[in-house]
C-alpha cells in the first residue's frame, strides 16, 4: 500500500492512553511535524472539554508555510445516552480531518500517513473522515458514531 | 561550466534516503504519458503515448514534433485500450525518451570523461570535455545506467496484472539501473491527493472510465469497474453525430489544408487541399482527425446537467433554445451546434441516448454508463461501507472536465441513492484533474520519510521481480 512512511511520536500514544485508560482527556488532536516526518500531539482537552472548542480548533488548524487550512487527526471520546434507555455508552472515535480547502500537499501527506497513526492507537471504536465544517457537527457525528442508537 | 555530478561510486549509497531525492514520477496513460521530478507541481513532460513508426527504415520516433506527414509513416501506441502496456519494447523506448532525453536527468559521467583520469593539462581542457558530452546527448544506448541515481515511482491501473507489474520493475532495475522503485495505483493517488484515505474514485480518462472503491488506502479489488466510455469513445460519438448530420460533416485534419477561404455557416468548405507525393497511412490520418475531434470536444460538447435525462420529455426542446456554439473545421466550413452539443455526451449517462455505433466496441450497455459503473461498484461491496464512499466521491480524469459533468453526476447519484448523503470532490484546478495521479505520486515521492517504503535495488536483487507483488499492494 502506498504509505508516506511517517512515524508516530511516543507522546501520541501516551496522550491516547491518558484519554482511553485514565479518562484524563476528552480529546487529543494530532498533527504532522513541520518536516512531515512524524506525527505529534497538537493539543489536548486540557483547556476544557467543550466540544465547540474542539471543533473550533480543527476548523482553524493551519499548515505551516502553506496557504489555506490544515488537515489534522483527532481522537474524541464520545459519550451518549442510548435512545432505548439502556444507559450511557462511550465510543472512542478517530477523526481524519481534511478540509477541502487545504493545500494538495498537506492533504496528500495526511491521507498517506493516517494508517500509521491509526495502527498505533489500539481500541478505536469508529473512524470518521471529515472534510468540511458540516461534517464535524456534534449531533451528526454522534448519530454516525452511535449508528443511530443515541437519544 | 556546470559542475560535474559525482560519479555514483563515490556518492553515499543511501542517497535516495535523504530529503534531496531526485525521484522521478512516471504516469503512463493511453493518450498521454506524464513524467517529471517528484516534488514538482506539474509533470514537466506530457507526451503522447502514440508514437510514429517509419516502416521503410524500421525506426520509431517520439513526441508531438515528430508527428508530421511523411512517407511510410504509421502511428502506433504502446498502451492498449485497457490502459495497460502492450508493447514493452516501445514502452521502454518511449519512457527512456521522456525521462532521459526530454526530462534531462543528469547522467553519471563515464570514468573516461569525469576528469579524474585526465592527465593534467592547461585550462582549455575543460571546454573540450563539455563539447564531447554534448555530442553524446542523443546516444542514450551508450549509457548503461541512465538513471542510476534516480528512484522511480510509477503509476498503474487498478486492474494491472502481476506479470505487467513485474515487467515494470524489471525494466526499471535492469535497463535503467534505478536505485529504488515503487508502483502506486492511480485511484489511490487520486484519492490521497483529495485528502481521503477512503473514497469512491471515478476516473474519466481517455480510453477508459473506471470506478474504484478505496478503503483505508487499499483498493477494494471486487469494486473495480471500467468501461470504454471515456474520451476516445466520445470522439466516436462525435463521428456518429457528424455522419448523422444533414449535410454530413467531413473531418478534414489540419495537415491536409493548404489554404482556406471564409464561408457562411452551413456552406461547403472553400479550401485547397495539400497533395502529397507519398501515401498517408490510415493510422496517421486517424491520429490527426482525433486532434480535430478533441478540439470539438473541448470547445463545443457539454453534459446535460439534469435533473433528469436529456431524453426526458421537454428537455430536448429546451436545449434547442439554448445559445449554441459555432465550430469551424480546419477547412473553414463551420456551423452552429445547439442541442447536439448535449446529445453527443448523453450516452455516457443513458445508453438509450447514445448514437448508434458502426463498430462493435463503440456500442455500450446500461452497465457501461457512468451511473451503471458506480452502481455495480457499490453493489459489490459491503453495505456498511457504502455511505462512507458516497460521501467521498472523488472525480478525476480529463474527460470529467466537460462542462456540466459534475452537476449531472450529482443529480444522478442523489436520484440513485436518495437516503444517503452524496458528496463529490472534484478539484477546481483543471491541472489537478488532468494530472491527479501524477501530482499525488509527486508529493509521495518527494517525502523524506518515503525512503523506507521504496523497494531498494538490494531487495530486488535478493527477491527478484516478485517483490513488487508483496510490497506494492
Amino acid at each position: 500500500m502506498s504509505q508516506s512512511g511517517a512515524t508516530v511520536n511516543e507522546e501520541c500514544i501516551t496522550a491516547y492512553n491518558d484519554l482511553k485508560l485514565n479518562k484524563k482527556y476528552k480529546y487529543v488532536i494530532f498533527k504532522l511535524s513541520d518536516d512531515n516526518k512524524e506525527i505529534v500531539v497538537d493539543s489536548t482537552s486540557e483547556s476544557g472539554p467543550e466540544y465547540d472548542d474542539f471543533r473550533e480548533k480543527l476548523i482553524n488548524a493551519k499548515t505551516k508555510g502553506a496557504v489555506g487550512k490544515g488537515p489534522r487527526y483527532a481522537v474524541y471520546d464520545f459519550e451518549y445516552n442510548l435512545a432505548s434507555g439502556e444507559g450511557v455508552r462511550n465510543k472512542i472515535t478517530f477523526i481524519a480531518w481534511s478540509p477541502d480547502d487545504a493545500g494538495i500537499m498537506a492533504k496528500m501527506v495526511y491521507a498517506s500517513s493516517k494508517e500509521a497513526l491509526k495502527r498505533a492507537l489500539p481500541g478505536i471504536a469508529t473512524e470518521v473522515q471529515a472534510n468540511d465544517a458540516d461534517d464535524i457537527e456534534y449531533d451528526s457525528l454522534v448519530k454516525t458514531v452511535s449508528k443511530g442508537t443515541a437519544a | 561550466m556546470a559542475q560535474q555530478p559525482l560519479p555514483s561510486s563515490v556518492q553515499p549509497t543511501d542517497v535516495y534516503g535523504g530529503d534531496e531525492v531526485s525521484a522521478i514520477v512516471l504516469d503512463p496513460g493511453y493518450i498521454n504519458t506524464r513524467a517529471g521530478f517528484a516534488g514538482e507541481e506539474m509533470p514537466k513532460q506530457v507526451l503522447p503515448s502514440f508514437y510514429g513508426h517509419i516502416t521503410s527504415s524500421n525506426r520509431d520516433v517520439f513526441g508531438d514534433q515528430a508527428m508530421y506527414p511523411r512517407a511510410d509513416f504509421e502511428i502506433r501506441n504502446y498502451m492498449n485500450r485497457d490502459s495497460v502496456v502492450e508493447d514493452w519494447d516501445a514502452a521502454t523506448k518511449i519512457w527512456e525518451h521522456a525521462l532521459v532525453n526530454r526530462l534531462g536527468i543528469p547522467r553519471p559521467t563515464p570514468p573516461s570523461k569525469n576528469g579524474l583520469n585526465n592527465k593534467p593539462k592547461p585550462a582549455a581542457e575543460g571546454e573540450d570535455v563539455e563539447m564531447a558530452d554534448e555530442a553524446d546527448l542523443d546516444e542514450t544506448e551508450n549509457y548503461e545506467k541512465p538513471m542510476a541515481e534516480n528512484p522511480l515511482l510509477m503509476t498503474e491501473a487498478a486492474w494491472n496484472s502481476p506479470k505487467q507489474r513485474e515487467k515494470a520493475i524489471e525494466i526499471c532495475m535492469e535497463n535503467w539501473a534505478c536505485p529504488a522503485f515503487w508502483l502506486s495505483k492511480t485511484p489511490v493517488l487520486a484519492a490521497f491527493a483529495a485528502g481521503k484515505a477512503t473514497a469512491l474514485v471515478l476516473d474519466v480518462g481517455g480510453s477508459n472510465t473506471s470506478v474504484t472503491a478505496i478503503f483505508d488506502g487499499m483498493v477494494l479489488k471486487r469494486s473495480v469497474q471500467r468501461s470504454p466510455v471515456g474520451g476516445v469513445w466520445l470522439s466516436s460519438q462525435i463521428r456518429s453525430l457528424f455522419e448523422a448530420s444533414e449535410p454530413k460533416v467531413e473531418v478534414v485534419p489540419t495537415f491536409m489544408v493548404e489554404n482556406k477561404k471564409p464561408v457562411e455557416a452551413g456552406q461547403p468548405a472553400d479550401a485547397r487541399l495539400k497533395t502529397f507525393d507519398f501515401q498517408i497511412s490510415p493510422s496517421f490520418r486517424a491520429y490527426e482527425e482525433e486532434r480535430v475531434l478533441k478540439e470539438f470536444k473541448e470547445s463545443v460538447v457539454e453534459v446535460w446537467r439534469g435533473p433528469g435525462r436529456y431524453l426526458a420529455p421537454g428537455n430536448e426542446d429546451y436545449a434547442k433554445n439554448l445559445p449554441g456554439r459555432v465550430f469551424e473545421m480546419p477547412d473553414g466550413s463551420n456551423q452552429m451546434w445547439r442541442e447536439q452539443r448535449f446529445k453527443v455526451a448523453e450516452g455516457m449517462w443513458d445508453d438509450n441516448a447514445a448514437f448508434p455505433s458502426a463498430t462493435e466496441e463503440g456500442k455500450i450497455t446500461k452497465a457501461q454508463t457512468v451511473p451503471g459503473l458506480i452502481k455495480a461498484a457499490l453493489d459489490s461491496i459491503d453495505v456498511d461501507v457504502r455511505p462512507a464512499l458516497l460521501a467521498n466521491v472523488v472525480v478525476t480524469g480529463s474527460t470529467s472536465l466537460l462542462p456540466g459533468f459534475t452537476d449531472r453526476l450529482n443529480h444522478e447519484l442523489t436520484a440513485m441513492f436518495p437516503s444517503v448523503k452524496v458528496k463529490l470532490h472534484a478539484a477546481g484546478l483543471s491541472s489537478e484533474r488532468r494530472f491527479g495521479a501524477w501530482i499525488g505520486g509527486s508529493i509521495l515521492g518527494s517525502l523524506g520519510t518515503f525512503h523506507q517504503m521504496w523497494i531498494s535495488r538490494k531487495e530486488y536483487e535478493e527477491n527478484g521481480p516478485g517483490i513488487v507483488e508483496k510490497r506494492c499492494k
